[in-house]
């Protein structure tokens, strides 16, 4: 994550709200955001406490297990950016998963996630993932049917410079999830790659 | 030019109440802030063991009633639950190979959950490995480090994952 070396970070006072159902993950990430500064940390251990949990107080930064019971981080992003009316709808979402294969990252992507981490996670992987939202803020999106963080990608071209030929036929095949992403894969899938803000 | 139907996207920066603080000054500046979550992991280190030896004993039960019925759905949810906790925290608090094992148990469970046939010794040879990974000396390894146990975890994941076509199809 290049530009994240020396920028600091200031967590203090942020309410920030970690949901997972595993308790020791959600001991080892409040350790780490405490590391960092944080002293408003919060925790859930499903999604009907996450939401208990935002409609009783304001809640700056939620980081959430993809597979959080029983919705799932997925769906409970989608709720929370599509519902016009909630004060929470531009939070930074930081989705928390142990699958990285593409097909998931895109789905995080589309749902409205700012970024996705990687479990197991490691301090300085998730100090720049933080570090990523505050400094390369996206721009949000409002359209009729997505609410979230720009996903525009530049257009890099076929592999080789090889392009589309007149004679070739698309085809149907089986949806690929494809091989596990490393985190530098995952972050190029939510990097904003338009004109002038790589 | 034909126009489509959809209103113009709206695009703005909400510049949350997050940005704002975090780019304030005062924050613990990277090098100080990554260290200080280390020794908050390394602390929590001290109770792992127990944490692990606790987890793993929940995934052994879940799967000896598995093996009592390989249909009983709630003892799969169970053992994948805890296998995937083992996977998600074990990479992190430096139990390396206990990730990759629970990572490609974790792989099998959910090939069951997709129909493939239970089968008790890719069950016992994946305990056998956690047992192994669970060892002072070999929970610092990456899967490269033991190529032998990983590339036969891989194939095993391989083999139990496929799903026999049902009879007359």
């Amino acid at each position: 994550m290049p530009g994240m070396k020396n920028s600091t970070i200031n967590l203090r006072d942020l309410v920030i709200l970690v949901a997972d159902q595993n308790s020791y993950l959600r001991r080892v990430v409040n350790g780490m955001l405490r590391g960092f500064g944080a002293n408003k940390v919060l925790e859930v251990e499903h999604s009907n406490g996450l939401f208990q949990a935002l409609s009783s107080q304001k809640v700056d930064l939620l980081l959430c297990d993809m597979r959080l019971p029983p919705h799932g981080g997925l769906k409970l992003t989608r709720t929370i950016r599509r519902n016009s009316d909630n004060e929470n709808r531009t939070l930074p979402i930081l989705l928390m998963s142990s699958d990285t294969s593409e097909s998931t990252v895109k789905n995080a992507r589309d749902s409205g996630a700012n970024i996705l981490v990687a479990k197991p996670m490691s301090p300085s992987g998730l100090y720049d993932r933080l570090g990523w939202i505050v400094f390369n803020p996206r721009p949000f999106v409002d359209t009729a049917t997505y609410f979230g963080p720009d996903r525009r990608f530049k257009i890099e071209g076929y592999p080789g410079g090889v392009g589309r030929r007149k004679g070739d036929k698309i085809i149907d095949v089986a949806a690929e999830e494809g091989p596990a992403l490393d985190q530098s894969d995952i972050d190029n899938l939510f990097s904003n790659a338009r004109s002038g803000q790589e | 030019m034909k126009k489509n139907n959809y209103p113009e996207a709206k695009l703005f920066y909400a510049d949350t109440r997050f940005e704002r603080q975090a780019r304030k000054p005062g924050g613990t500046e990277r090098k100080n802030a990554i260290e200080k979550a280390q020794a908050a992991v390394d602390d929590l280190k001290v109770d792992f063991g127990v944490w692990i030896d606790e987890e793993f004993n929940i995934l052994n039960a879940a799967l000896a009633e598995l093996e009592g019925d390989p249909r009983d759905k709630g003892a799969l949810e169970r053992a994948h639950k805890s296998c995937s906790q083992l996977r998600d925290v074990g990479g992190t608090m430096g139990f390396q190979l206990v990730t990759f094992v629970a990572r490609t148990l974790c792989d099998i469970l959910d090939a069951y959950i997709g129909g493939s046939p239970y089968d008790k010794e890719v069950i016992a040879c994946h305990m056998d490995a956690f047992k192994l990974a669970r060892l002072e000396q070999y929970r610092h390894l990456q899967p490269e480090d033991v190529p032998e146990m990983t590339a036969g975890l891989l194939r095993v994941v391989e083999l139990a994952s496929i799903v026999p076509p049902e009879p007359g199809k």
